[in-house]
């Protein structure tokens, strides 16, 4: 390390800056929150947890480290002294050949980084582990001046940050958004007018938490949260890469809705997805749940190695699994020591070791694949079976065969041999009903286990030193004599010990409800991740989500019953000034929904959308040509009646081609997993709304509904669709400029009957006779208009 | 010393050395003090593809990328190889063969010289073969990269390492990376565009041209020439403009009210989406229509309306520049020329492949030269790999074709700041491996990225912890000085 020379400039720019900070009694640093986001950024990719890179023989994420004789003899942390420590010189430094971060890193720190470092030293530089690693305990809940407004532990944290922001929450929302609000984020589905009448009716002081379970208890609400959960498992129809063939895996979605319903615990649902085929005798919805980590892609393009790719899905369920449970990203380790985490290449490949030992192997048939009847199959296979028993027990004596008796018993030889025929005959019935396959992860025989290395620099060519399964040192460790497996691995994950889980599941939960997670990197509870900005809420959520028994739906429960999550969504200029990303919560949560809800919302409100839960993947209507697949006879073939009209959920989701109504708004491919989908609002998406045949069709169908509802009173049609489509009677502004858009239209319309038929549509049957066509034609227009008004695509 | 004086100073020591090194010199520091130094900076959600700056003086401001799907053969198009004819159905060497993986070529293989014939063309006396007569006219306009190589030698990862520097799903497109860092010039159409012909999407599906983890509003917009040009821009049956505009207005109006009792100004950004929308309706068909070309312009480029052909979209690439369109990527399909059967050899379907793009490919450079346009448009051609210098004879086949090669394939860069007239690099006589001026596809990137003005090292995005890039966290690329003008 070259020494540096202080030149005037630097002890001028020095006094300039300290000297107003040492007058006013700086308050004390938070090496966590301040510190060590900062020297991740900067400094770790050289000076951090990876010695094969270390320059300088500097270490900067420990304080032993940052404070030793380094090789120049100086000392990068001199603590309580930033003058005689050598990191504060070289970050200070004007010489860019000189200063810290090198120029070719990264940018300089800004003078008040420099300054947060230096009065850091000055404070005798304290440090503390990363606050993921250290598990979460219950903490107190903190005093508030406005006592009446907390109804549980949420809103006292809230609450008290804002006072001490000087900040007020908002009022509560009016019964039509709350209803709308909890409706959406529970079940995916906006709620009925009947809904909503009832519960504004409602006089009970139960009235919103009646309405919250019951929406819990609703199937819809499985299949809205199994849509969360499939981004993160990237669950799809097909194997992904060039051919991207089909595969049949939609029983593991199915297991993902009905487990949700049942709110199976998330300590049980993390283990039977990852080892439920180490359990003990385990069930048939045991195995199909290892299906999440055979959502891996697969390579059937031809003259690919197939271990190659196995190996790239190996690494997929690595990271993956430490995506989802532990919100780490550990990619970089296939290759190298993390940067920034205190995870080296050999921990990277210890738990790969878990991962390594089943049966897949990148073939074209996705082999072990189990195949397993649907209940409905089960229920007809078991009538086929009774009826067999039955017959067979009407069949003469199972020693006697059939031709070999005496002549006496030829009248019964004809019976029998009639009987028999009905046996084949049904169990001809019980071969040809076709079971369903799911690939599923089938561990190794024990003498035929693969070895597992290190690969060298990522490459599965190049092997390195032999490693054995283990978890990360950083973490505790797994319990002694047991057998190192997936289920360990999955046991370890939802330990008391582990300080990850619980906070990264609750946090993901709070993302989903308010837009943002109270860890903005839902992804990433690292140290390049953002530190929360409710530490102790986030602790608070998490240790109560353990102690509820893992219950997804108490923990759903617990935050749209806060205050926090009642407020209304209004938002003041003042409040927009302080807190325009709404991280303090000083009101309700307003943000576009999920691409799966505005279709299923639009087909909702046009009454058009189906209730069939489970089964195949759908294909309901694309524009021709945007399947074009080398290499592959598939096509896509639009289903038939109700399948049209199904949850976006039930999609067919092709990896290298999906629903293009459903990627315009943030849908992702599904290759690998996602933990957050970033909101964009481009044009695209309005030209879905306004003009994809699914939107016009919903619109069509919500005309005649309005028709039927109002017939000729234009005004009742008017409240009729508002109710509908956005849960609330219009204000009066909005009736009248809506009534002088159906009175344009129908002017319009009247004049040009084709065109009206046209607009009234026929895709969704022929319009009922009673309906004149020009006044379906305007009022299409105007459900067109509503179902794209930013209220409608919005939770507000 | 102020913020920007730190931003000159990491600058000409970063730049101005390299800058050098590369010949183009002569940046005008001042020119710096207004610029934004640091890069730019993520899209801000209420205007992702307002214009911004890149961090120094672009030489393009846009860029065609015609992606032959499938990979031609640079043995039988470019890279001339005497050699490789005179030992023609002698076996390959060992050595060549030794710890090689090839996708198909099984046993010992035999070398192939080439069916076709070669002739040097231009002032610059660059090799081309007969199957490109017309690119051959103009050979001393573009320049001839041979030293290209690739580190995957399967189709679909070969195109994902090419345009997202990755061999993996799940990475950002080089026309995102390059909308995200500098927005579009016409706010009536989309910054990306992406148009297939030769039937088939390109091996790799739409994640060539996807977003990865930059924002959605980044990917590439596919452009179709039959039915809707862009999906669900036409508005539906029974709905005229006026309705539209009136239906428009209508939403506008009940936005506005919502946004004054709401105050979101995420209603404001709806708006205006909605508004573009409605603009993309007329320009996004207009710049579609090929129709609306003279006779003669069609006759040039060889193309025809309504149908979906390289010829067409080559036409439709030059409006789509002319316009201030960002990134057009092209995808041709059916250039994987293994010689299996007559619709995948050299000596049927690589001449039939070679007259389909040769016309429209010279017009689309000539086209743009006359407009004045060429400058600022970087032209890059090629497929994802190279092809063996050995014949594949996949099961005894009897028809001529190469596997996949990746240590050495030829690209073709033009326009946009490019040194005309050249050939870069060279392979070694049999054509099997780079022997001088090896390019790797990362530097190939680093190449087109600092064309448009961007230090490939520091054009990121905050991925997972890490500052991502098209040339991977780590990566290291260097741009080619000799290529640039």
């Amino acid at each position: 390390m070259k020494a540096a020379v202080c030149s005037c400039a630097w002890i001028a720019t020095a006094v300039l800056l300290f000297a107003p900070v040492r007058a006013s009694e700086p308050a004390q640093v938070d090496f966590a929150r301040e510190i060590r986001p900062l020297l991740s950024s900067k400094c770790f990719a050289c000076h951090g947890p990876d010695e094969n890179h270390r320059e300088a023989g500097l270490r900067l994420d420990q304080q032993i480290g940052a404070t030793a004789e380094l090789e120049s003899g100086s000392r990068a942390i001199v603590l309580g002294d930033s003058g005689e420590s050598e990191m504060i010189r070289r970050v200070a430094e004007e010489d860019p050949f000189v200063r810290m971060p090198p120029a070719k890193s990264g940018e300089p720190l800004s003078a008040d980084q420099i300054d947060l470092l230096t009065r850091w030293v000055e404070q005798g530089a304290p440090w503390s582990q990363h606050w993921s690693y250290v598990p979460p305990e219950p903490p107190p809940l903190p005093e508030v001046a406005q006592k009446k407004w907390p109804r549980g532990g949420i809103d006292y944290f809230v609450l008290a940050r804002l006072e001490s922001d000087g900040l007020a929450p908002s009022p509560e929302a009016d019964r039509h958004t709350l209803i709308r609000r909890v409706s959406l984020d529970l079940t995916g589905l906006p709620p009925t007018p009947e809904e909503v009448e009832q519960f504004i009716d409602d006089p009970r002081p139960d009235a919103y938490a009646r309405l919250v379970s019951r929406l819990l208890d609703s199937p819809a609400y499985g299949e809205r949260w199994a849509r969360v959960w499939l981004d993160l498992a990237r669950y799809a129809d097909t194997n992904g890469y060039e051919k991207d063939a089909r595969r049949t895996i939609w029983r593991y979605r199915d297991w993902v809705i009905d487990g949700l319903n049942r709110d199976m615990p998330f300590d049980q649902f993390t283990i039977e997805q990852l080892a439920g085929d180490l359990l003990p005798e385990p069930s048939l919805d045991q195995i199909i749940a290892t299906a999440f980590h055979r959502n891996t892609m697969n390579n059937t393009e031809g003259g690919t190695d197939d271990e190659e790719f196995r190996v790239a899905a190996v690494v997929d369920r690595v990271n993956t699994t430490m995506q989802v449970w532990m919100g780490t990203t550990i990619g970089c380790a296939q290759c190298h020591n993390h940067k920034y985490d205190p995870l080296t290449q050999r921990e990277y490949y210890e738990l790969f070791a878990f991962f390594n030992q089943t049966e897949d192997s990148d073939k074209d048939d996705n082999r072990p694949t189990f195949a397993t009847p649907t209940p409905e199959q089960k229920a007809q296979l078991d009538e086929l079976l009774q009826r067999i028993a039955q017959l067979q027990s009407e069949l003469p004596d199972a020693g006697e065969i059939p031709g070999e008796s005496s002549s006496e018993s030829e009248g019964g030889d004809a019976e029998a041999s009639e009987i028999q025929k009905q046996i084949e005959a049904l169990r001809e019935q019980q071969k040809n009903v076709e079971l369903p396959t799911t690939p599923i992860m089938r561990e190794l025989p024990a003498d035929d286990r693969r070895e597992t290395h290190i690969h060298v620099r990522g490459s599965f060519l190049n092997l390195g030193e032999s490693v054995e399964a283990g978890v990360p040192s950083a973490f505790a460790p797994l319990p002694p004599d047991i057998p190192r497996d997936r289920l360990a691995l999955a046991r370890w994950l939802i330990s008391d010990d582990n300080p990850l889980t619980a906070r990264v599941t609750v946090n993901r939960y709070w993302e989903r409800f308010f837009g943002r997670g109270i860890v903005e990197t839902s992804e990433d509870f690292g140290a390049q991740g953002e530190p929360p900005s409710h530490p102790e809420l986030l602790d608070w959520l998490a240790t109560q989500f353990i102690e509820e028994g893992w219950s997804m739906k108490e923990l759903c429960r617990l935050i749209v019953t806060s205050s926090t999550y009642r407020q209304s969504s209004r938002v003041t200029p003042e409040l927009l000034e302080k807190d325009p990303q709404n991280r303090l919560y000083a009101r309700g949560p307003r943000f576009r929904l999920e691409a799966e809800a505005v279709r299923d919302q639009a087909l909702a409100v046009g009454g058009l959308l189906s209730s069939k839960m489970y089964g195949p993947s759908v294909m309901p209507p694309q524009p021709p040509g945007v399947w074009q697949i080398v290499y592959s006879g598939e096509s896509w073939e639009t289903s038939k009646g109700e399948d049209k009209y199904r949850r976006g959920l039930y999609t067919f989701w092709r990896r290298t081609s999906p629903y293009p109504a459903m990627t315009v708004f943030d849908a992702t491919s599904r290759e690998v997993c996602t933990v957050r989908r970033i909101r964009t609002n481009t044009p695209l998406q309005a030209l879905v709304t306004l003009n994809d045949p699914a939107f016009v069709e919903a619109a069509q169908a919500l005309a005649r509904r309005i028709f039927a509802h109002s017939g000729e009173d234009v005004q009742a049609g008017i409240q009729h669709a508002y109710l509908r489509v956005l849960s609330r009677p219009p204000r009066a502004e909005e009736a009248k400029r809506v009534a002088e858009l159906f009175a344009s239209e129908l002017a319009h319309y009247k004049a040009d009957l084709q065109a009206a038929a046209k607009m009234a549509g026929s895709e969704i049957g022929p319009p009922p006779e009673e309906m004149p066509v020009d006044v379906l034609a305007a009022w299409t227009v105007v459900g067109n208009v509503l179902l794209n008004l930013d209220e409608t695509l919005t939770k507000d | 010393m102020n913020y920007a004086q730190h931003a000159i100073q990491a600058l000409t020591r970063r730049h101005f050395l390299r800058q050098c090194r590369v010949g183009i010199g002569g940046m005008a520091l001042a020119s710096l003090l207004s610029r934004d130094a640091f890069g730019a900076a993520p899209g801000k959600p209420e205007a992702p593809l307002a214009p911004k700056e890149p961090h120094f003086v672009a030489r393009a401001k846009r860029v065609i990328y015609l992606h032959m799907a499938g990979s031609p053969s640079q043995l039988d198009l470019f890279d001339y190889k005497p050699k490789l004819n005179e030992l023609n159905g002698a076996p390959c060497p060992d050595d060549l063969i030794e710890n090689q993986r090839f996708a198909f070529i099984k046993g010992h293989p035999k070398l192939l010289g080439t069916p076709h014939k070669f002739a040097q063309h231009g002032q610059s006396g660059a090799w081309v073969s007969e199957l490109l007569p017309k690119l051959a006219g103009i050979a001393d306009e573009v320049a001839f990269v041979k030293s290209m190589v690739t580190d995957q030698f399967n189709h679909a990862p070969a195109q994902l390492y090419l345009h997202t520097g990755q061999p993996r799903l799940g990475y950002p497109s080089m026309g995102s990376w390059l909308t995200y860092g500098l927005g579009s010039e016409n706010q009536d159409l989309p910054g990306f565009v992406v148009m297939v012909s030769g039937g088939k999407v390109p091996s790799a599906g739409k994640s060539v041209w996807g977003s990865g983890f930059l924002p959605s509003v980044y990917q590439g917009v596919q452009c179709r020439t039959q039915g809707d040009p862009v999906l669900f821009v036409s508005n539906p049956p029974g709905m005229t403009r006026e309705v539209r505009r009136r239906s428009l207005d209508a939403i506008r109006d009940l936005n506005e009210l919502q946004a004054r009792e709401f105050g979101d100004p995420e209603i404001l950004t709806r708006i205006a989406q909605y508004e573009l929308a409605y603009r993309m309706q007329v320009s996004v068909p207009d710049v579609m229509d090929i129709a609306r070309e003279t006779k003669p312009m069609l006759e040039r480029y060889g193309a025809e309306p309504g149908k979906a052909s390289f010829a067409n979209n080559c036409l439709l690439a030059r409006r789509l520049v002319e316009r201030g369109v960002r990134f057009v990527q092209l995808y041709d399909w059916g250039w994987d020329g293994h010689g299996t059967n007559p619709s995948d050899d050299l000596v049927h379907q690589l001449p039939k492949k070679c007259k389909e793009i040769d016309q429209p490919l010279v017009a689309l450079i000539t086209d743009l030269k006359q407009r004045g346009l060429l400058d600022e448009t970087l032209i890059v051609w090629g497929g994802e790999f190279g092809r063996t210098s050995m014949n594949e004879e996949r099961n005894g086949s009897k028809y001529l074709g190469r596997d996949h090669h990746p240590h050495c394939f030829t690209m073709m860069l033009a326009g946009g700041g490019i040194k005309p007239g050249i050939t870069y690099g060279a392979t070694d006589e049999l054509g099997y491996f780079v022997t001088e001026d090896r390019m790797t596809v990362h530097d190939l990137q680093a190449t087109i990225l600092h064309q448009l003005g961007f230090d490939a090292h520091r054009l990121s995005y905050p991925y997972q912890g890490l500052d991502a890039r098209l040339i991977g966290p780590a990566g290291e690329a260097v741009v080619h000085p000799k290529l640039l003008a």
